[in-house]
């Protein structure tokens, strides 16, 4: 379980990108984080595996403190999992040693059986003819299918999406969004920053809207769309479903 | 109008030949050795450079600023002449009379210091340009900061400045020759010592201009087949 406790984040003095937020995620949840561009979603997004350090505030995994003194934030980091809007392979490194980088050197597992964990996994993300090219070889929704692979290698508790599909042609989303769904499925744990309000739909438990580095509302998915509370909400909602 | 005995022999008969052929080789194995070292420590000293910790980046910028800006002359002038005199007084002597190739040891280390400033800028552009999101890429999946600048920065970093690095290299081994103002006898220093007796400079510059040539072209083939090797495939690429 994720707990966030009054969490604070800036860049400079006097503009909080992320606004005294409190919230859980609990396991096994899909929770699918939006809002309009610039309300602080991905920054909120990497405080939670510690990549942006915040200034105010907890995040608790497993009830420990990120920024407790015992905690190995890179321990922390191992255990969950995160997918880029830009996918950020290693491009100087086949699809293959992109998955079995971090396990070789992170969980030391013997390179055989990393190996066969990372061919099992392109094989579950649908493209295990692609082990031996490079990144840059791919198509983005390849590219982004590798990026899901590589984190999964390392058994997350938990998977952090920041806009895993913005990068991405329209045809290429749903190859994308298809593995998505299957993780969903399987009861991981899931926080996903999007614009795709299909999958939020269809796939996430709960939906969040996001603005001005505040959660202005936290609705299950159903009640999100067809009852939205907040005024902005609305407006956001109406800008962006047609 | 051109009365000019040639004498090509002086390269080879003896005792030329083999002060000849000890020259190239001390050329070689000085600025290979220099190279090495510019290696690793122009590596470290980027690595200063980038690093969050203010004091690193102050002791990497000042060794950078130091090495770079100091003419090599005056640097090989600086060990030769005065770093040993900075030790103690029986270290000193003892230097002198049990460490023969003295002169070629310091040219190997002012010469490896001076490359290491100008690696280390050129690796530090190369860090510079690795996209940031590759580092938060590394860390999220639990890598350690060192794990992640081993294996995935500094090695993306070296890719994007090979063509740099073997500019470096190649000034690394023509900047050897001025090894011989402190007394080491490498390729340009027994060309001009083997003139003194003969009087056929005509002859032994050539020979040690094609040594440079020698040794030059065989580092750009050297460079050329890294770069093809390491090249990162999606990047831009030459069409030959």
């Amino acid at each position: 379980m994720i707990e966030i406790r009054n969490l604070s984040l800036w860049y400079r003095r006097g503009h909080k990108v992320v606004d005294d937020v409190s919230t859980v995620f609990p396991n096994g949840r899909t929770i699918v984080i939006c809002g309009p561009s610039g309300s602080g979603k991905s920054s909120f997004l990497r405080c939670i595996n510690g990549l942006e350090r915040f200034q105010e505030g907890e995040v608790l995994i497993d009830g420990k403190s990120l920024r407790a003194r015992e905690t190995d934030i890179h321990q922390v980091r191992a255990r969950i999992g995160m997918v880029f809007q830009h996918f950020e392979l290693y491009p100087h490194m086949t699809v293959l040693d992109n998955i079995t980088l971090a396990p070789r050197k992170v969980l030391k597992q013997s390179a055989k059986d990393a190996v066969d964990r990372a061919m099992q996994l392109l094989t579950r993300v649908g493209i295990p003819e692609n082990a031996a090219k490079f990144p840059g070889e791919l198509s983005g929704g390849q590219q982004q299918r590798v990026a899901i692979a590589r984190s999964l290698a390392m058994e997350p508790q938990a998977m952090l999406f920041d806009e895993p599909t913005s990068a991405l042609d329209p045809e290429m989303i749903k190859e994308v969004l298809e593995v998505m769904i299957d993780l969903a499925g399987r009861g991981m744990t899931m926080v996903v920053v999007t614009h795709e309000m299909g999958f939020a739909r269809e796939v996430a438990d709960e939906v969040i809207f996001m603005d001005h580095g505040r959660f202005l509302e936290r609705k299950s998915s159903t009640d999100f769309f067809e009852r939205p509370d907040h005024p902005r909400t609305r407006e956001f909602l109406s800008r962006i479903l047609r | 109008m051109f009365h000019y005995d040639f004498d090509w022999s002086v390269l080879w008969r003896h005792p030329y030949g083999a002060m000849f052929a000890k020259g190239v080789w001390t050329t070689v194995s000085l600025s290979l050795v220099a190279w090495g070292i510019a290696l690793a420590l122009g590596l470290m000293v980027a690595l200063c450079r980038v690093m969050p910790c203010r004091p690193a980046r102050i002791l990497g910028g000042a060794y950078v600023e130091a090495l770079r800006n100091i003419p090599l002359l005056v640097q090989l002038f600086f060990w030769y002449f005065a770093a040993p005199a900075l030790l103690p007084k029986a270290i000193e002597r003892w230097l002198y009379a049990n460490v023969r190739d003295l002169p070629y040891y310091l040219a190997i280390l002012a010469l490896g210091t001076y490359t290491a400033a100008r690696v280390a800028e050129a690796l530090r552009s190369g860090l510079l340009a690795v996209p940031p999101g590759q580092l938060r890429a590394a860390f999220s999946t639990g890598l350690s900061q060192t794990g992640t600048y081993w294996h995935v920065i500094v090695p993306y970093a070296f890719r994007i400045v090979v063509p740099l690095l073997s500019t470096e290299f190649l000034t690394c081994f023509k900047n050897s020759s001025l090894a011989m103002t402190v007394g080491v006898m490498e390729a340009t220093g027994t060309a001009s010592y083997i003139d003194s007796f003969t009087f056929h400079g005509l002859e032994t510059t050539t020979a040690a201009s094609l040594v440079y040539l020698a040794t030059s072209a065989s580092v750009i083939l050297l460079m050329t087949w890294i770069e093809k090797k390491l090249h990162i495939p999606g990047m831009i690429v030459r069409r030959d």
